[in-house]
């Protein structure tokens, strides 16, 4: 149930409010349904239907009118529209009549189902005659299910670019689902969003630091842990150590996690110089002693981002040799990896 | 979680910045600081650290991370020392300010030596402060360019902030997303659909009612008559709003169609009926925008006439307004109400509304926003850092403790290096130690965030206007 202070009343456009007046006479049914339409030069042909669930629990579910709300409501609307256009009357009659609870039917596509654009994803409409309005009231919140679909359809079109590649280079999909590591929480516009999208991702890839979406997956979707991290280093933990100590703050973190995988950023002054001659030189010797449990992943985060992997790969390869794979493919010594989270969308990852 | 261990030792001060980049070749040179005090009162004020609450999350990151980093011991000395409440001082910019991009707009720092690492903490929390900034520096972009042109053809700004109507609400990406940027969009303009933006208002920024609306029709409660009741629709909105303004969008069927035969004709005298203060707004909803605008105000001006402003252009009669709500973003709305005045029609005639231009297609690269570190101290002595990348200068960053000052040409300008005057510091303490110190409210940050002279006259100051753009993108003053 949603916190104690959201009132569903007031979670609408506004106009929505007038529509109640709009409708035929005797309207006794209003039946809509949500779709992604199909669109010409669209690169995304079919959609992860994810996200209804959430919004049913939080916002719907339940006994979500009650006077106080009306009342509330009411006298916001009088001052929003400077006119008494509020339904004070037709919400009343549903608190009387149903408690409260919203007499709606939601019918949806299973959640997680793939779905080529174009088709039916839910379907809203009245169930009791009285309150035909409330169909296309609830659009505003609903139609916002186009943010967890939508970020639910590209992180799995990161899982089809990955596996691709993943598949062609080594054999196997070992490892796929922790391939896209989730780094968007402060880049979204709130804590709300940043738990929707979160959560989204993890419907395809289990590795994040979104920490919101691992909540909104336990509290809205039954999942007690539905991601995993690493410890990692950030800028001010390497600069604060001052320019000429960037080989101690990167000893700092292989001494302080001496076990499990570690991610230290690298470009805080010249990443070329700290993986030739810190990571591949001062420090190769405790490089060298991480094991493929708990291996550095040395993180990139400026420049031009195929070309400064490039450039850095080959840098390790020289300071730390590789070895082929059962495909032919050399890879890394098994206690050393590279992590890239800087200018990274689809086309970018393909390239 | 995992960085109190990775801080050199002996620190007991992490000191950090916020602050839109200047980027090479953007458009917008200066932002509108806005947003911060909801953060602070929503989420960072009083005791936010409770027994329970570390307990949680001592089981959770175990789970998490598949070992024990968590640092149970020192949130637990947090809560037990400061009652659960923050020990860190956050100063910043006045809300509503406009500042150029490129200067620190507010520093986060620990109070207690103890929990430096509490200022890097909350960096993920703050530097979402890019979606409000953002969303209120593109509303006041509209505004200029709607001012400009109302300006220019009526020779008053007359209703400029009921010029761009907030129609967002559905098109981001979550509830409180849509009380951000609403909230945001209501520093410039009075107009919106967007309920959770004035509820924001009136919750963190002590505005009862930030912002107006009127009965608008949709395309459901048009299409629900059938397609050949089209006429029968329209009258009912007319019938049952009969004060004040109404709004009906008209494309459902043939936009065209709809206002030369019904508005034009089978309804004319019903709109004719209506005052200056009921007028009917056509809402055409599709195909090209500018194109579409042109060819209904041609259409209406056939069925209903116009009159001529003050500046010798063309007003529709004063009953009869459009709202174009489709397909709005900075250009088009530059482009359409030039193509008008090209054919002579005043601003007046035409509102706006706006949805994912203004709320939703932006993102934190939009202004380069971004949190950095730019002083230490520790063993008692403080050190200033940055980050200084080979791989792209641009995302270097700034040093020292650092204050906001006008410098003597009036410019503001940033002072690194801990080399400012207190007394010069534009930044305020706006929160310490877990109280907030300063409580700002929307009519405040309006005033601050008003349109300048120099804004309202682009023409007597464009070439100056262009000139100070592009220094401050470049780094010049």
């Amino acid at each position: 149930m949603a916190a104690q202070d959201f009132n569903f009343l007031l979670a609408t456009d506004s106009y929505k409010i007038t529509h109640y007046k709009q409708y035929p006479p005797n309207v006794s049914k209003i039946y809509s349904y949500f779709e992604c339409r199909r669109k010409k030069g669209s690169q995304f042909s079919e959609v992860v239907f994810f996200g209804l669930q959430y919004l049913l629990k939080k916002y719907l579910t339940g006994p979500v009118i009650t006077e106080q709300k009306i009342q509330e409501a009411k006298l916001f609307y009088q001052m929003h529209f400077k006119q008494a256009v509020f339904d004070e009357e037709g919400w009343r009659k549903l608190l009387e009549k149903h408690d409260g609870r919203l007499p709606i039917r939601i019918k949806a596509v299973p959640e997680g189902r793939i779905i080529p654009r174009g088709n039916v994803l839910f379907t809203v409409e009245n169930t009791d005659p009285n309150f035909y309005w409330l169909t296309n009231y609830v659009e505003t919140m609903l139609l916002q299910m186009w943010y967890p679909i939508t970020v639910a359809t590209i992180s799995r079109e990161f899982k089809k670019i990955l596996a691709k590649h993943l598949k062609a280079t080594s054999g196997s999909l070992e490892g796929l689902d922790l391939k896209l590591h989730d780094f968007g929480y402060r880049g979204v516009s709130s804590q709300e969003s940043a738990a929707l999208g979160g959560a989204a991702h993890l419907v395809n890839f289990c590795s994040t630091d979104t920490v919101a979406g691992l909540l909104m997956a336990q509290r809205y979707y039954g999942c007690p842990m539905a991601g995993f991290s690493i410890p990692a280093a950030e800028h001010s933990t390497i600069i604060s150590w001052g320019r000429s100590r960037e080989k101690e703050a990167f000893e700092r973190v292989l001494d302080q996690f001496s076990s499990g995988p570690v991610s230290v950023v690298s470009d805080s002054y010249d990443i070329f110089n700290a993986c030739k001659h810190i990571w591949g030189d001062k420090l190769k010797e405790r490089v060298m002693e991480r094991s493929q449990d708990s291996c550095l992943v040395i993180r990139p985060d400026s420049g031009d981002p195929a070309e400064t992997l490039i450039e850095v790969i080959k840098i390790l390869e020289e300071c730390f040799g590789c070895s082929l794979n059962s495909m032919g493919f050399k890879v890394l010594p098994s206690y050393l990896r590279i992590i890239q989270g800087d200018g990274i969308d689809l086309s970018s990852v393909d390239e | 979680i995992t960085h109190y261990k990775q801080y050199p030792p002996n620190v007991s001060k992490i000191y950090s910045y916020f602050e839109c980049r200047r980027k090479k070749g953007s458009q917008f040179s200066e932002v509108v600081f806005f947003g911060l005090q909801y953060l602070l009162k929503k989420y960072l004020t009083g005791p936010v650290i409770t027994e329970q609450k570390i307990q949680e999350a001592k089981l959770f990151y175990q789970m998490h991370f598949k070992q024990a980093v968590f640092d149970e011991e020192g949130w637990r000395k947090l809560l037990e020392k400061h009652d659960g409440r923050l020990p860190i001082r956050i100063k910043a910019v006045p809300e509503g300010r406009i500042i150029p991009r490129g200067n620190v707009l507010f520093t986060v720092e620990n109070t207690d030596p103890n929990f430096y690492w509490l200022t890097n903490y909350v960096e993920t929390m703050l530097l979402q402060m890019w979606y409000p900034i953002t969303v209120a520096t593109i509303s006041r972009e509209f505004k200029k360019i709607l001012a400009k042109h109302l300006k220019a053809t009526s020779g008053s700004l007359e209703g400029l902030d009921l010029k761009l109507h907030d129609f967002g609400y559905r098109g981001v990406s979550s509830q409180e997303s849509a009380a951000l940027g609403g909230a945001a969009h209501l520093v410039n303009f009075c107009s919106t659909d967007t309920v959770a933006g004035l509820l924001m208002a009136q919750r963190y920024y002590g505005c009862p009612m930030a912002g107006f609306s009127i009965p608008a029709a949709e395309h459901s409660t048009i299409i629900s008559w059938g397609r050949s009741r089209e006429k029968e629709a329209f009258e009912r909105v007319l019938d049952q709003f009969s004060s004040g303004p109404v709004s009906v969008v008209s494309d459902s069927y043939d936009i065209f169609n709809a206002c030369k035969h019904i508005w034009g004709d089978k309804l004319k005298e019903r709109v004719m009926e209506r005052s200056q203060d009921s007028c009917l707004v056509i809402r055409p909803d599709s195909g090209d925008p500018a194109e579409t605008l042109i060819e209904v105000i041609k259409i209406l001006e056939e069925c209903f006439g116009c009159s001529l402003n003050s500046m010798g252009f063309k007003v529709l009669p004063s009953y009869l307004r459009i709202i174009q709500g489709d397909g709005i973003d900075l250009s088009s709305v530059d482009e359409i109400l030039q193509k008008l005045s090209d054919e002579d029609w005043s601003a007046e005639n035409v509102f706006f509304g706006c949805g994912s231009a203004l709320l939703q297609k932006l993102n934190r690269d939009t202004l380069s926003c971004a949190f950095k570190c730019s002083y230490v101290e520790s063993n008692g002595k403080g050190m200033d850092v940055c980050k200084q990348p080979v791989t792209d200068p641009s995302k270097g960053s700034k040093r020292g403790r650092l204050s906001l000052r006008r410098n003597s040409d009036g410019f503001l300008e940033t002072v690194e290096r801990g080399a400012g005057k207190p007394e010069e510091d534009l930044l305020v303490t706006v929160f310490e130690n877990g109280s907030l110190v300063q409580d700002y409210s929307l009519e405040e940050i309006r005033k601050n965030a008003r349109l300048r002279d120099e804004e309202l006259n682009p023409t007597l100051h464009n070439q100056e206007q262009e000139l100070l753009h592009n220094r401050i993108i470049n780094g010049i003053h």
